[in-house]
């Protein structure tokens, strides 16, 4: 008999998952043999520079993307043969999402974003779940902003009504991808301390995707993929030793993203 | 050293960037969606143009060559003048449609306009080329209907000599004048163009490095004065309405006050559609409920004031004139029972209908311009948007509930409009048969003044109606389609 993620105490694994595009000689391996779970309770962090794979592992396992070959569970459902509907009402009741940019639907307003998945579902929030809500917006210091909509609010308090309407239904996991990649340092340690919080006082797990060492510092458990695989396992590491690791490994720091020069000419052209 | 030799080069303003744009295939952005729309809505009311046109010449022609009607000048002049008459209210419709798209395409084009002006194109330069887009939209959409409109006019004359047996009569169909409706669509479409690229001058070099937000709602920019405009022209429009109907009842020259009241009445609406449309707009939005679909749907149909307003004002002038005609026509029935206090005669009320039918018939081409600007803009709502349908999609609503958005979101659209422009449609139709007729005395009672309600034909109402729905159900097809492919990853790797 095969153990369930529940034995083993995971939110979420996958096995043997690969992801491929194209074909033939010009096929590329985004995934390659992938194994590995995601423990309850904890914040993991997955690392990895562009093109390693992190984002592809996580589209699968959140069921927004489906695996060339292998499994992969949330809790202990396999969402690997679920229909477009079902994997739809999965995500919607089991999973959250927090991404990099543009995660609120900008026609609601904050409370109406957070409300999204129970009105989804037609449904109201119970009184225990409201009062969870309620605590959420008012430990993220939200309380003041539920009547505003996204363009009035800024890139750190966007992140944080992300981070609400993500915690909101108590899902199997959340999944965090490059949460921090649009903040400034200080609004993106805010938002890390929110995420690293809500693992360490609800027991909520997590799953960060990202290629930043300071982010991933703030996890529990750091998984770093290279070439489409899991080239390391390792549990709290300091942002130094994170990229001490990734040097020594070959694997390359955080690349500088290509908004940094676009940013500088902006700079220049607008003083000038 | 050599990046910095050629920095000058790439500071070169907007030609430069432009020429190197456009020498990859022949006018690329004509595949951008929205323009194949604008071209049909040209060619349409070009096609309209040169067919009536056509007609107008052809029963022209038929009265001179019957010798029992002898002097039809005056009949043949009014005839033209009609068509003129129905030809711009096709035009002005298509003018507002195209106008409205043009906007919309530029809305989505923001960031690359953006980027360009980073590199250094003036934005002047940005909205000439714009300008040029809708010169050459509207040059091909006013020769394809051209060509089309003449042809269908053949086909008409021919059929219509042989059906008449008027083989005596010689109509050539081809002429100079059908060239007019054609040069005037042009250069329409190409006038709207330029009034829809308002927006490239407010986009800054900034934009293209863009934050993570759109913003949602357009700032409806502070446009007092012409605000100010549609209400005095509104409310000069109604007083003069209602003296019409006033003067009406003593004398039958009341109808041209009250002519002179409609035109600057609906001028007004159409010039204050954003003050109007929206309040509907959100009535409507109510009676859909509070799901989270029905939400999602309403408040996108409000994000942009401005635009759903002009989407829905040429659903509406459509629904109004043909309302107008079918109310107008009843009305006039029945004034002329209250007046003759019995049956109108059989006779008179067929010559009514039929009047009544072609005068629907024709003015319906500009509800189904409009009707084609309301699917283009539906469909490049949803291109813009494919990005939040991923997010959407990520979150949990599934294919059936994106559905269930773009179609309500169509319906809202023209169930506002509808409505309006059945209220509208009624209070213009028993203004100007009242005017007219109500001091007009019948026999046999010769009661006069006469002061009726206005009298809605059931027949026009249900077809209006039931179009509407299918005009909904149409608009939404291609939108539909187009949102539910979206996936999610796709949409948020972008």
């Amino acid at each position: 008999m095969e153990l369930s993620s529940t034995d083993l105490g995971l939110a979420a694994r996958v096995q043997q998952l690969t992801k491929t595009y194209g074909a033939g000689e010009s096929a590329v391996h985004a995934l390659d043999g992938v194994s590995v779970g995601i423990r309850r309770g904890e914040f993991t962090a997955i690392m990895g520079p562009s093109g390693s794979g992190k984002s592809t592992l996580m589209h699968i396992m959140a069921g927004l993307d489906a695996p060339t070959s292998g499994r992969a569970w949330i809790g202990d459902t396999d969402i690997t043969g679920l229909s477009d509907l079902e994997l739809t009402i999965l995500r919607r009741r089991r999973v959250g999402f927090v991404f990099q940019a543009f995660n609120l639907v900008p026609t609601l307003d904050a409370l109406g974003n957070i409300m999204l998945p129970f009105d989804l579902d037609g449904r109201r929030p119970t009184a225990l779940e409201r009062a969870r809500i309620d605590g959420l917006v008012e430990r993220l210091g939200l309380t003041a902003r539920l009547g505003h909509r996204p363009h009035q609010l800024s890139g750190g308090q966007q992140q944080r009504v992300a981070i609400a309407r993500a915690l909101a239904t108590a899902p199997d996991l959340v999944f965090a991808d490059e949460p921090t990649g649009n903040l400034d340092s200080r609004s993106g340690r805010e938002v890390l301390a929110l995420l690293a919080a809500a693992t360490r006082e609800h027991g909520q797990s997590i799953a960060m995707v990202t290629h930043d060492p300071v982010a991933a510092s703030h996890a529990d458990r750091v998984l770093f993929l290279g070439d489409g695989r899991i080239v390391a396992d390792k549990a709290r590491q300091s942002a130094e030793e994170i990229s001490a690791y990734m040097l020594a490994s070959e694997l390359g720091t955080a690349a500088p993203t290509t908004a940094v020069p676009v940013a500088a000419v902006a700079t220049a052209q607008v003083a000038s | 050293m050599t990046a910095l030799v050629e920095t000058p080069a790439e500071r070169m303003p907007g030609p430069a960037a432009s020429t190197a744009l456009r020498r990859t295939p022949p006018l690329p952005w004509l595949r951008e969606r929205g323009m194949g729309g604008s071209i049909l809505v040209a060619a349409i009311s070009s096609a309209f143009g040169a067919i009536l046109l056509s007609a107008t010449g052809f029963i022209g022609a038929m009265l001179k060559a019957n010798p029992y009607i002898g002097d039809s000048e005056t009949l043949a002049v009014v005839l033209v003048i009609m068509s003129f008459l129905l030809i711009g209210v096709a035009v002005y419709v298509a003018s507002i449609v195209t106008a409205n798209t043009f906007a919309t395409v530029i809305a989505g084009r923001t960031r690359r306009i953006a980027l360009l002006r980073l590199i250094g194109a003036s934005a002047r330069s940005q909205r000439e080329e714009v300008g040029r887009q809708g010169l050459v939209v509207g040059v091909i959409g006013a020769g394809i209907g051209l060509a089309g409109g003449t042809l269908v006019s053949w086909a008409g004359v021919v059929l219509a000599t042989r059906l008449l047996g008027l083989d005596g009569l010689d109509y050539a169909v081809v002429q100079p004048v059908l060239v007019i409706p054609a040069v005037v669509v042009a250069l329409t479409t190409w006038a709207a163009a330029w009034a829809g690229s308002r927006r490239v001058l407010t986009v800054t070099p900034l934009q293209a490095l863009g934050g993570s937000v759109e913003a949602s709602h357009d700032a409806v920019a502070r446009r007092g004065g012409r605000n100010g405009v549609a209400i005095t022209l509104f409310a000069i429009g109604a007083a003069l309405l209602a003296g019409g109907i006033v003067l009406g009842l003593l004398s039958p020259l009341g109808v041209v006050v009250a002519f002179f009241g409609g035109v600057f009445s609906f001028t007004g609406l159409a010039l204050g559609a954003t003050l109007v449309m929206p309040p509907v707009l959100r009535l409507v939005g109510r009676l859909f409920g509070r799901s989270a679909t029905a939400r999602l749907a309403a408040e996108n149909a409000l994000r942009y004031p401005e635009r759903s307003s002009r989407m829905a004002i040429g659903v509406v002038m459509g629904v109004t004139l043909v309302t107008m005609f079918a109310v107008a026509l009843e009305t006039v029935k029945a004034v002329m029972i209250a007046s003759g206090d019995g049956e109108a005669p059989a006779e008179m009320t067929t010559l009514v209908d039929t009047f009544a039918a072609i005068m629907m018939g024709l003015v319906a081409v500009a509800a189904v311009i409009a009707a084609v600007g309301l699917v283009n803009l539906l469909t490049i709502g949803v291109v813009q948007r494919r990005r939040e349908l991923g997010l959407l999609r990520a979150l949990g609503v599934s294919t059936g509930q994106v559905r269930r958005v773009v179609l309500l979101e169509a319906a809202h659209i023209t169930i506002a409009a509808t409505v309006t422009g059945l209220v509208l449609g009624i209070a213009y139709g028993w203004a100007g048969a009242q005017s007219l007729l109500g001091s007009v005395a019948v026999p046999p009672s010769w009661s006069s003044p006469t002061l009726v309600a206005p009298a809605v034909p059931w027949l026009p109402v249900v077809i209006i109606v039931a179009a509407t729905a299918v005009l909904t159900l149409v608009a939404a097809v291609v939108p539909t389609r187009l949102a539910t492919r979206v996936a999610p990853v796709e949409a948020l790797a972008d």
